[in-house]
């Protein structure tokens, strides 16, 4: 590397961090959370055994597994605003991922919920609850640990996927890394630069994720 | 107290109970027996509507069930019923995130919103009462099976009900645990709960029943006082049962 080089990699890494930990983190974390929230409430609806909820949440699941996020995000983006609802940037995105995590979340949590034996739901009827409350109780905190790698999995995901939100002027880690790219000219250095960064994060999880898991397994041995 | 008329249930095409009628006065125990597949699990669970009978009626206490087929019961009944009918299942169905106490708390304080407190201290008083003082802060998966068997007997008598029902409760045991658990359920016997028992214990069923059902392809084929029904059967299908049982007793 030129001493030019590694001036600009000096320079351009706290910039880059920051975008990282300023928008491409809360962006992460932000649709992430949403997300849970509509991947617990499809997966309920796919196991309430109440068919038109069935049916909201197949077709939903069906639209967002089956078409590329990076699509999803033009029509939200600059696809409607031609029905008149403009969107910033952020909102845009947070909506995308929301609506991504939910889908493929749902999955998950599905899955987590029919793992559970039928005779946790039978032991919390026995001993007269309503199915509310043995989701509640019983089903959904056991589910949460089945859900905790694979979720932990999708998140990692997310944080990296982010960097579409980029081609929606979204101004998080990689746009920033293509601005500065933009006037220096260095786009190897810089964009390896911006995936150094995306590994740290990723790593950190990692390591959190491992965590999670070993502290979880201590209490769903059955 | 309990009161059971005609009851059917068929799964599909399968009809399971045809036409059963029991009879079980307060402070009773009625035992269950008869061959694998005979219906007395679908019975017992029909007692507490984890099965819903196709036709037939049911009184628990002062609760009167009737069912049809294709009719559901509204939640609230369906409920209240089972509030008052304590489920001990043969592979305990603890609930493995929650601590020993916890379990037995559950019901209580969630579904009777009982005070924690009172609900903790009267599980505690269950816990010594089978044996398990001082295992109320383990996680069920800490325990031995036989441990676990007795906190579910705990946890379905913490609701107070009117009926235990007890599914093969050592069935899933090693044979050294066997004993701790029917020494358990005898003891509440002699204190005169109200209890019906699926088992494939003779010793025990002759031991701890006031009367004993045999059923077999859907109905009761004999019953009656356990020294009849277990040592002295009238009718030839419940004689050969007997043994065969006897046979596989050695
Ligand atoms: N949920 C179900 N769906 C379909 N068939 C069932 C269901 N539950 C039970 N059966 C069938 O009903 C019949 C009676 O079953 P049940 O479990 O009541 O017998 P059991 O007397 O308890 O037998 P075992 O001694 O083996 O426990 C069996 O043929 C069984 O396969
Ligand atoms: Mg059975």
């Amino acid at each position: 590397m030129t001493d030019r080089q590694i001036q600009i990699v000096i320079d351009s890494f706290w910039p880059l961090l920051k975008a990282g930990l300023m928008y491409t983190l809360p962006l992460a974390i932000a649709s992430f959370v949403l997300g849970l929230i509509v991947a617990v409430l499809t997966a309920l609806a796919r196991t309430s055994g109440i068919r038109i909820l069935d049916f909201i949440a197949q077709f939903y699941v069906w639209i967002i597994r089956g078409t590329p996020l990076l699509v999803q995000l033009f029509i939200i983006f600059y696809g409607l605003p031609s029905v008149g609802i403009i969107l910033p940037p952020f909102v845009a995105a947070l909506i995308g991922f929301t609506l991504s995590v939910g889908a493929y979340g749902s999955e998950i949590v599905r899955a987590a919920i029919q793992s559970i034996p039928k005779g946790q739901w039978e032991a919390a009827y026995s001993i007269g609850m309503t199915r509310g409350q043995a989701l509640k109780r019983v089903i959904l905190p056991q589910a949460a640990r089945v859900s905790v790698p694979p979720l932990s999995n999708s998140f990692i995901s997310l944080v990296k996927d982010t960097s579409l939100a980029s081609v929606i002027t979204y101004i998080e880690m990689f746009r920033q890394s293509q601005q500065i790219v933009a006037r220096t000219y260095e786009a190897l250095v810089l964009y390896t630069e911006a995936a150094v960064i995306y590994l740290m994060f990723t790593s950190v999880l990692f390591v959190l994720q491992g965590w999670l898991e070993k502290r979880l397994s201590r209490f769903s041995a059955q | 107290m309990l009161e059971i008329r005609n009851l059917h249930k068929a799964f599909g095409s399968l009809e399971v109970l045809k036409g059963i009628d029991v009879d079980l006065e307060k402070g009773k125990v009625l035992v269950i027996i008869g061959p694998s597949g005979s219906g007395k699990t679908t019975l017992l669970r029909c007692m507490n509507l984890l099965e819903l009978p196709d036709q037939g009626s049911m009184k628990l206490s002062d609760r009167k069930l009737e069912f049809k087929s294709g009719r559901k019961l509204p939640t609230r009944e369906v409920t209240e019923l089972r509030k008052r009918t304590g489920m001990v299942f043969q592979s305990y169905n603890l609930f493995p995130h929650k601590t020993v106490i916890e379990n037995i708390m559950e019901g209580p304080v969630i579904v009777q919103k009982k005070d924690r407190a009172a609900a903790r201290a009267h599980a505690q008083e269950l816990l010594t009462k089978v044996g398990l003082a001082d295992r109320g802060d383990y996680y069920p998966h800490q325990l031995s099976g036989g441990q676990q068997q007795r906190v579910g007997i705990a946890r379905a008598m913490a609701m107070e009900p009117d009926v235990l029902l007890f599914d093969e409760p050592t069935s899933a045991l090693d044979p050294e645990l066997v004993g701790e658990v029917l020494r358990v359920i005898k003891q509440l016997a002699q204190e005169g709960r109200t209890m019906v028992i699926v088992t494939h214990e003779m010793k025990f069923a002759a031991d701890v029943a006031d009367h004993v059902i045999l059923m077999d392809g859907g109905y009761i084929i004999e019953q009656g006082p356990p020294q009849q029904v277990i040592n002295n059967p009238q009718s030839p299908r419940a004689q050969q049962f007997m043994n065969r049982i006897a046979g596989e007793d050695i």
